[in-house]
């Protein structure tokens, strides 16, 4: 029996997005404690929902006025400002809780709850609180989850694992990853504007014995991919489509255009 | 009747020593053939510790400009001229694509090898160093070397997912990937690890990922969330934000598994 599919696409990093079709994703975005990536107040704008995970909220309080240089820093962070703030808190300062409580946002404490990382916290949130209940096309943008400290990194990498049935996507200046389930097959719009064209497959957890992809410069077919064996790296996205089925989970990641 | 043989497996020990300063060097460490790998990413604060630590230091194509540049940030008392006639790498080696040209011909004046590598797009620049060094090193040395890298984590992702391969490709080699945040290494499943741990240097932050397959029993001491015979596997429980507890910590485990530390901020 075919697995179904599952599509993917990046048009949330689209400069001006498309006109909204009848079956739209409906964006959130977590903002973890990192630099904020060039694209920040873009990503915010599209989605319907905002969090901040406990220092994610002094990067939005510090770092959005940076990435919009020539418009007053405090307008700037009325307009950026998270719907909710949750975490362990022992990281947002005083002042930035202060000043976002005030403005509404939901303050989350979750110190008690050492078991799950941050990030586990603030996308068991959104699925509670999902933006939109009506669609069920959700999709979670995350800023900040690569690079810094890399039990951090795996951390998050995992949180794409155990959320599997979940669109989550971890987005750094360079890159952006996402899971590929086994149970679905997936085709993957990809936008040269903006990604490309360097791209990878990547059996974090477990190995595949067999994987076949279209649209890369070095297809798979067939092919088993392991650590300690071959690892899809350095790829290229040959067209505007890839399609990938596999026995195993795999995460998929694109490179990321860098524009002014 | 059912014999269980029991398997002691060899030790393998570990230390960060590297990171002290020259000075300061314990007599006996587990490894002391220092070979240096610097990728094409922002030098770490502590890069003149490693480079007065190697034996070997080899820049990996655009490795090259982050040591011409960024070296004598590092070093505030002599001028950014007498700071690049210091740190000459012994060998420059990759497909040469990211190394700027004005960068390439001041090494090559100073004597530095330089490995022209284009030919083979099959491998990283990272594999292709690692396989260099194994391949110059005796025999009867190689249980001394340990493969210092900088530059490996961060960045594009498919990069770093292709260096922590490296680690598993080489996984007779001792390799340790370092940024200014922590240290990365593969702790194989084909011994039992003693890690000391330094800790003016390094902690209290820790992990411990069954990356490529999972573990069915990994058993460590040392930690504060220690594992017992525990299942490990992404999807599942996987250790992070662990914390290290005492200066000795042992893993076992029937997987192999990468180990993480937070470094210290060292300059």
């Amino acid at each position: 029996m075919p697995l179904p599919t599952m599509t993917h696409s990046s048009s949330f990093l689209l400069p001006s997005p498309p006109p909204p079709p009848a079956d739209a994703v409906s964006y959130a975005v977590v903002v973890l404690n990192q630099r904020l990536p060039r694209f920040a107040p873009l990503v915010w704008t599209r989605a319907r929902l905002r969090v901040c995970a406990d220092g994610g909220a002094n990067r939005v309080f510090d770092g959005m006025p940076d990435l919009l240089p020539g418009q007053d820093p405090d307008e700037i962070r009325e307009r950026y400002k998270p719907d909710a703030i949750k975490g362990d808190m022992d990281s947002i300062r005083p002042e930035v809780k202060e000043y976002y409580s005030n403005l509404g946002a939901k303050i989350i404490d979750e110190s008690h709850d050492q078991d799950t990382t941050d990030l586990h916290k603030c996308i068991s949130f959104i699925t509670t609180n999902p933006p939109d209940p009506d669609n069920s096309n959700l999709c979670i943008l995350v800023l900040g989850a690569l690079g810094g400290r890399f039990d951090h990194e795996m951390g998050n990498i995992n949180v794409l694992y155990r959320f599997s049935s979940i669109k989550i996507i971890l987005l750094s200046d360079d890159s952006s990853i996402f899971l590929l389930p086994k149970t679905h097959s997936h085709e993957i719009h990809v936008d040269p504007s903006i990604e490309g064209p360097h791209c990878g497959l990547i059996p974090m957890g477990a190995p595949s014995s067999s994987t076949t992809t279209t649209g890369l410069r070095w297809n798979l077919d067939n092919t088993s991919m392991s650590y300690g064996g071959l690892v899809s790296t350095s790829n290229i996205v040959d067209e505007e489509k890839v399609t990938v089925t596999s026995d195993s989970d795999l995460i998929w990641t694109i490179s990321l255009r860098k524009h002014a | 009747m059912l014999w269980r043989t029991i398997r002691s497996m060899e030790v393998m020990v570990h230390s960060s020593s590297f990171l002290l300063p020259k000075l300061h060097q314990p007599a006996k460490t587990p490894a002391n053939n220092y070979n240096l790998v610097v990728l094409n990413q922002h030098l770490p604060r502590f890069m003149p510790r490693l480079w007065a630590q190697a034996k070997l230091r080899i820049c990996a194509d655009g490795g090259a400009n982050r040591i011409f540049d960024e070296m004598s940030q590092m070093t505030s008392y002599e001028d950014d001229e007498s700071t690049r006639n210091r740190y000459i790498p012994e060998i420059i080696e990759g497909d040469m694509d990211s190394i700027r040209p004005e960068v390439k011909r001041f090494y090559s004046c100073q004597g530095t090898k330089i490995s022209d590598k284009s030919h083979n797009q099959e491998t990283t620049d990272l594999h292709k160093c690692i396989s260099s060094i194994r391949d110059r090193t005796p025999n009867h040395e190689k249980s001394n070397l340990c493969v210092l890298v900088t530059g490996a984590l961060g960045g594009r992702f498919d990069h770093e997912a292709a260096n922590i391969n490296v680690l598993y490709v080489f996984s007779d080699m001792r390799i340790v990937l370092l940024s200014d945040d922590c240290l990365v290494q593969l702790l194989p499943k084909t011994h039992q690890h003693e890690i000391y741990i330094e800790s003016s240097l390094e902690g209290p932050h820790c992990g411990l990922f069954p990356i490529g397959a999972p573990s069915t029993s990994t058993t460590t001491t040392g930690l504060k969330w220690n594992l017992n015979d525990a299942k490990m596997k992404f999807g599942s429980m996987i250790s992070t934000s662990n914390i290290v507890d005492s200066e000795k910590v042992t893993v076992q485990s029937d997987a192999d598994l990468l180990w993480t530390i937070s470094l210290r901020n060292l300059t």
